[in-house]
């Protein structure tokens, strides 16, 4: 295929060949269908089995007692009276875990260290300090009031600015160095200083994304066992990396892999905070080895909103956009400072996915990062919807707009001017990142039809003309999909690296029984996407057999092979692959088998709704049941050799479709996200400028996401993802006070939308762009909304207030924050 | 969140509830709907020793008119009073501000009488009684008395009623006939507690402002009255003018105190909005 | 401290227990009695996770005390399917993708089945008023009206 490729980039052989098996087809069975999700009939009967609804006999409760100070060095723990308590079984101090336990995995090089229970000093409010185990969740609380701490308050640092200029006694972690500066690093990608030589205009900005965070409404959980004569534990908790890289948590514990066994339950939402809930699983079972009790431990909401190390990106950017008179884009440059909170556990990863797709859909040539990655009195990040990747998408989007308003062009001409064409595709970004396919000018075609854009400025001409403030706002971002390892490690010094993984795979066990049911058994948990729906069309499209022949099984790390799991929108894709490689070698056997069975040449035989059949002939066919208990049962009638085993099975690990490393200088990161779906948001907003209220009128999302497989459950994520993106834009901020106390820690201040936040309605459209790398040329779809939203409320809310001229450079614009802008304005 | 243990009682009488009430004074908490109380139980923020369920006494949730007056019980739900016709008549700013308290299942649960005693100042309640110069009668093991709005929210979360009171009723004078009324508040998302909120009355006779009465919500006290506001407005005709010089003049007097969500400043600003869009509206409904 | 006997019906089954004061609706529920259908979000009464229906109207479980609902009919989630058959409000929800993650669904069940017994034929501002009264982080809220909307013609569809 022909590829665009930059120059700094050695073009020979830069992409690999597809893998791909299945092409993309003109019309399916199966795939395509708004099939009734198999999930659902038991999460609606109340069945669904999440962590909380698990009860193992004889489990006892914690609870955590949780640090008021934001910093301090912990003097004294007084844990008499809690342990007098009736009821009470445990009380365990960091001093008391440390002995057993060591520090919870983590992924930056070099490392952060964090214990489940603070150790020698406490680093951010909320950050567990006692855990107290007894007969009642109750009872476990009322232990913790009985504690008495003694703390040395240490200074406290929140703004990221600031933390770079910490020492002493305000360093987190002296024992990293003396600086609150956990990275600094400039990354290069293309010929920066030429293109910004050769500019006409420099446009400069100053954006703030605040910090928000998945909170979905079920916290995280962990049920352990420990049994000690074998010395194993047993633990029900609702992570997704079980499959992947579980036994890091049998790593902290002191015990090999053979000696923890995780169980994944059916989760109540994550959006990435639960992608490894190591802290908690390390804490839980922690206290069950100490307790001699199976313990459960579930997050209550102020656990969850001041500790769930789950945090989305808090960034500073200062930008530079490089572009030709005539708008047309040359180059990006811009510092970062990204405030990481107390710990690190995932290294730069937000960074590294930003990467992937840096330039958005546009044909920028060159990209300069300086990356300030700062730690700060603040519970950690850990993954939200988007890794890092939705704020630059919403970053390129203000430069965009920026851009168009200092050219004095139109926003959708300046973007039109600079997106990637058709025929540009497999297209290589300066970071090195590969886009496999798409058509960016059809999707906002697409969005501009669906929302009637002729319509929506005689609303606003309209409504200007009765003095009421609306405005439209238009972003086009892409959506990456299907992640690969190496962005967890590609940004780290070379010269330490950490721990250079290159493998995320999926895998399916797939099993045909005796009765000719088709037995899948998934090496990841169901987060509220539709692992067992997907898995059930694709198997059935495969089998050509009805859904109801499918049973979906989950594996846990004793049984379950190597499984990366939903995360950056990649188990569709992946599950795919997984199970068009595990079906082709079961189809082969009972290919082999029929063709015995009916005299026939395998070659002339084809799957036909549930069974195999001589092709051409109807009625020369037998049933998927009749061949499977066959070859279950009558070994002797069947020729010799491996290739007749009784039964039908086959296990397959799908690696990522398409994944190289980065260069040995970081000259560029190789291919690391190629899978590229891309979106188009518009927003019709209504700004109150007096009460800076801001009201959706109107919204449309058209999205790419190549072959679509079930389009109602993608148009889910796109509307829910859009709801987050609302959320995120307008109303969501874990805010930290000058002295690090969370004033947002409740529901009744961290505010989620509710369907009344909504716009009226929001308009989905589709553009399929197959990817040629996958299976049936799908792509993920899973973070949708989100990953645009922002970019089009904020241009909206400016172009309301254009005659204010307010920029909407900061998240979330909140009431207040919206009304700070008109009054600077008005006072101008 | 689980809450600390207490003792409770169930009383099936006034009578009882006001002796277990004498008997534990401050360290007894009347429990109505809950909708307040609870979620400070169980975030542990209130840790009262002995609970006071007065679910089960007969007669303290009814909503009648008596003598010229709106008289509601302890135990009137809101969702009773959201649907009530008495209500919509004879106190129409009620009606106009109960849509936006909280959400169906809360008003389903909570109780005017527990919402007034729990005196939040971002609630909407406390307001609207001190607009309409409401009355609350206050009964004790020993004693009946009657306090006026006014002084019945004495600081944020803090309520005249002395330990072993309890709220049993509330009176409210029936609006007269050609009264006009508006509710106006700004709550960040619908259902949440007031950023600002505004309650007004107002009567015109022969071209002039004969009453007004204008109350603030979400500032540092509930059921505030904003005296020099109503006086700018007594006595003369409510143009445009005047109206925007009272709105101006009840952002100076509120104190509104700072949050996250809403700083003094645009607090204030929110108060001169809304007052200018109630006295316009109230203005409008004048008969 | 002391217990308190009480006794109550839930989903119609007449139930006898003895509980501490401080235990909360949502965790007898789910504890005392085993019904997981009841979900808990955020004990402080703002999600609606943990709505029920007391007496036939809906509540917060999180805000309600055991105690409370002595000789109250209680109905959950875990009571609306009939004979192993999804209800039409449960039907509704699946063919029309009212759920993802499914944590909420419960909650929202309760507030759609006190709407429409209220009100077989309710407006759509009347279900949005309704589902307004409870967080979704999956949905965006639109499937769950629609899903509502779905179960009133199902409803009308099985009367006939």
């Amino acid at each position: 295929m022909t590829a665009t490729i930059p120059k700094h980039i050695p073009a020979e052989g830069y992409i690999p060949a597809s893998r791909q098996q299945e092409a993309p087809q003109k019309a399916y069975k199966w795939i395509g269908k708004n099939l009734k999700r198999v999930e659902d009939p038991r999460l609606l009967t109340g069945n669904g089995q999440y962590i909380d609804d698990i009860v193992v006999p004889k489990m006892a409760h914690a609870a955590v007692l949780r640090s008021d100070r934001a910093h301090a060095r912990i003097k004294r723990i007084d844990t008499s009276k809690a342990k007098a308590l009736p009821g009470v079984i445990l009380v365990m101090t960091g001093e008391d875990a440390k002995k057993v336990t060591g520090p919870t995995a983590q992924f930056a090089s070099p490392p952060v260290v964090q214990y489940c229970i603070a150790v020698d000093r406490v680093r951010h409010v909320g950050e567990a300090v006692v855990a107290v185990v007894a007969e009642s969740r109750y009872i476990a609380e009322d232990a913790c009031d009985l504690i008495e701490v003694e703390y040395e308050d240490l200074p406290v640092v929140v703004d990221p600015e600031a933390a770079i200029r910490s020492s002493g006694d305000a360093v987190l972690h002296p024992e990293r160095g003396p600086t609150n500066v956990a990275h600094r690093h400039t990354y290069t990608y293309g010929p920066i200083k030429d293109d910004f030589a050769r500019a006409d205009l420099v446009v400069k900005r100053r954006l703030r994304w605040g910090r928000s965070g998945a909170q979905p409404l079920e916290t995280t959980g962990t049920i352990a066992s420990f049994e000690p004569g074998s010395g194993k534990f047993t633990l029900y908790a609702n992570s997704s990396f079980l499959n992947y890289v579980g036994w890091l948590v049998g790593a902290s514990l002191g015990v090999p892999a053979a000696k923890l066994n995780v169980i994944p339950c059916v989760t109540g939402g994550s959006f990435g905070s639960k992608l490894f809930t190591h802290k908690v699983m390390t804490l839980t079972a922690t206290l069950a080895r100490a307790a001699g009790r199976p313990v459960k431990y579930i997050e209550d909401r102020i656990d969850s909103t001041t500790s769930c190390d789950n945090h989305g990106s808090d960034r500073i950017y200062n930008c530079e956009l490089a572009l030709k008179r005539d708008g047309t884009m040359l180059a990006l440059r811009f510092q970062v400072i990204d405030d990481y909170g107390a710990y690190l556990q995932f290294g730069y990863g937000t960074h590294g996915n930003s990467l992937c797709q840096i330039v958005g859909p546009y044909r920028i040539g060159s990209i300069e990062m300086e990356l300030v990655a700062v730690l700060t009195n603040k519970c950690q990040q850990g993954a939200y919807r988007g890794f890092g990747s939705e704020v630059t998408n919403w970053m390129l989007e203000r430069m965009a707009d920026a851009a168009a308003d200092e050219l004095k062009m139109d926003p959708l001409d300046l973007r039109r001017k600079n997106l990637i064409q058709p025929d540009q595709f497999p297209y290589v970004i300066p970071s090195g990142n590969v886009y496999d396919s798409g058509n960016y000018p059809a999707v906002m075609n697409e969005a501009l039809r669906l929302a009637d854009l002729p319509r929506w400025k005689k609303v606003q001409a309209e409504a200007r003309s009765e003095g009421r403030c609306v405005g439209i706002g238009v972003a086009t971002c892409q959506e990456r999909s299907v992640f690969s390892a190496t962005e967890f490690w590609s940004l780290n010094p070379t010269d330490n690296p950490g721990f250079t993984l290159t493998s995320s795979p999926e895998s399916v066990q797939l099993r045909v029984d005796p009765t000719g049911i088709v037995h899948v058994t998934l090496g990841s948990p169901f987060w509220g996407n539709s692992p067992e729906t997907m898995a059930t069309q694709l198997v059935a499209e495969q089998f050509q057999i009805d859904p109801a022949q499918i049973n979906i099984v989950y594996a846990d790390t004793q049984s379950g092979f190597n499984s990366t799991g939903p995360g950056g929108s990649r188990f569709t894709v992946m599950i795919a692959g997984a199970i068009v490689g595990a079906s082709a070698k079961v189809k082969a056997k009972m290919l082999r088998i029929a063709g015995h069975m009916m005299e026939t040449h395998q070659g002339d035989l084809e799957f036909r709704d549930g069974k195999i059949g001589v092709k051409g002939v109807p009625g020369k066919e037998k049933t998927i049941g009749d061949v499977s208990l066959y070859a279950h049962y009558f070994r002797l009638n069947l020729p010799e050799g491996d290739d007749f085993a009784s039964g039908l099975d086959a296990n397959y690990v799908y690696d990522h479709p398409l994944t190289t490393m980065p260069a040995k200088d970081r000259s560029h990161l190789g291919i690391f996200y190629p899978i590229m779906g891309h979106m188009c948001h518009m927003a019709l907003v209504e700004v109150d400028p007096k009460t800076g209220k801001v009201k959706i009128l109107d919204y449309v999302a058209v999205h790419d996401a190549g072959t679509v497989v079930n389009p109602m459950t993608l148009a889910g994520h796109i509307r829910g993802g859009t709801a987050q993106g609302i959320g995120t834009a307008l109303y969501e901020k874990f805010h930290y006070d000058e002295t690090g106390q969370l004033q947002t820690a409740t529901f009744a201040d961290y505010l989620i939308p509710t369907l009344y936040e909504m716009p009226p309605e929001i308009r989905v459209g589709h553009v399929e762009t197959p990817s040629p790398f996958t299976e049936y040329g799908i792509k993920g779809g899973g973070e949708g909304g989100r990953m645009g939203a922002p970019g089009a409320l904020s241009r909206g809310i400016e172009d309301a207030l254009s005659a204010y001229g307010v920029r909407c450079d900061e998240l979330p614009l909140t009431p207040r924050r919206v009304r700070e802008l008109v009054r600077a304005a008005e006072r101008n | 969140m689980k809450p600390a243990a207490f003792d409770y009682i169930r009383p099936g009488s006034l009578p009882e509830v006001l002796a277990a009430l004498a008997r534990h004074g401050a360290a007894g908490k009347i429990l109505a709907g809950g909708q307040s109380l609870v979620p400070m139980m169980n975030l542990r923020v209130v840790k009262p020793e002995m609970v006071i369920d007065i679910n089960r006494v007969p007669g303290l949730g009814e909503i009648r008119v008596d003598g010229g007056e709106l008289v509601i019980g302890a135990l009137a739900r809101h969702a009773a009073l959201l649907a009530s016709e008495l209500v919509k008549k004879h106190c129409p700013l009620m009606a106009d501000a109960y849509p936006w308290v909280a959400h169906g299942p809360i008003r389903n649960r909570g109780t005017l009488g527990g919402n007034i005693s729990h005196a939040d100042p971002a609630s909407e309640m406390p307001a609207v009684l001190a607009a309409c110069d409401a009355k609350i009668i206050a009964k004790s093991a020993k004693a009946t008395r009657t306090i006026v709005a006014k002084e019945f929210f004495v600081a944020p979360l803090t309520t005249a009623l002395a330990a072993g009171e309890m709220l049993t009723e509330i009176r409210i004078p029936s609006a007269p006939a050609g009264q006009g009324w508006s509710w106006q508040e700004e709550a960040i998302r619908k259902g949440d507690f007031a950023m600002a909120a505004v309650g007004v009355t107002l009567t015109i006779a022969g071209g002039r402002c004969t009453q007004a009465s204008v109350a603030i919500g979400g500032m540092e006290r509930a059921g505030v009255r904003l005296a020099k506001v109503e006086a700018h407005l007594v006595g003369v005709a409510l143009d445009e003018a005047r109206i925007a010089s009272a709105a101006k003049l009840a952002a100076e007097l509120v104190q509104p105190g700072d949050s996250y969500h809403a700083d003094a400043r645009y607090k204030r600003e929110l108060v001169e909005a809304l007052t200018a869009r109630a006295l316009t509206t109230a203005h409008g409904r004048c008969k | 401290m002391a217990t308190f006997p009480i006794s109550l019906t839930v989903n119609g089954a007449a139930v006898s227990r003895t509980v501490e004061p401080r235990t909360l609706l949502s965790d007898f529920l789910r504890d005392d009695l085993g019904l997981k259908g009841t979900h808990v979000g955020c004990e402080h009464g703002v999600c609606g996770t943990c709505t029920v229906l007391i007496d036939g109207q809906s509540a917060r479980s999180c805000l309600t005390f055991a105690v409370q609902a002595d000789g109250c009919a209680i109905r959950t989630v875990d009571g609306l399917a009939q004979g192993g058959q999804l209800n039409p409000l449960q039907q509704g929800f699946w063919e029309k993708h009212g759920l993802q993650c499914g944590f909420c669904t419960p909650g929202m069940l309760m507030v759609a089945t006190e709407l429409l017994e209220r009100n077989a034929n309710p407006s759509t501002d009347e279900i949005r008023e309704a589902v307004s009264a409870n967080l979704c982080r999956c949905t965006g809220y639109y499937n769950i009206v629609e899903s509502i909307q779905h179960a009133v013609t199902l409803m009308k569809e099985g009367a006939k």
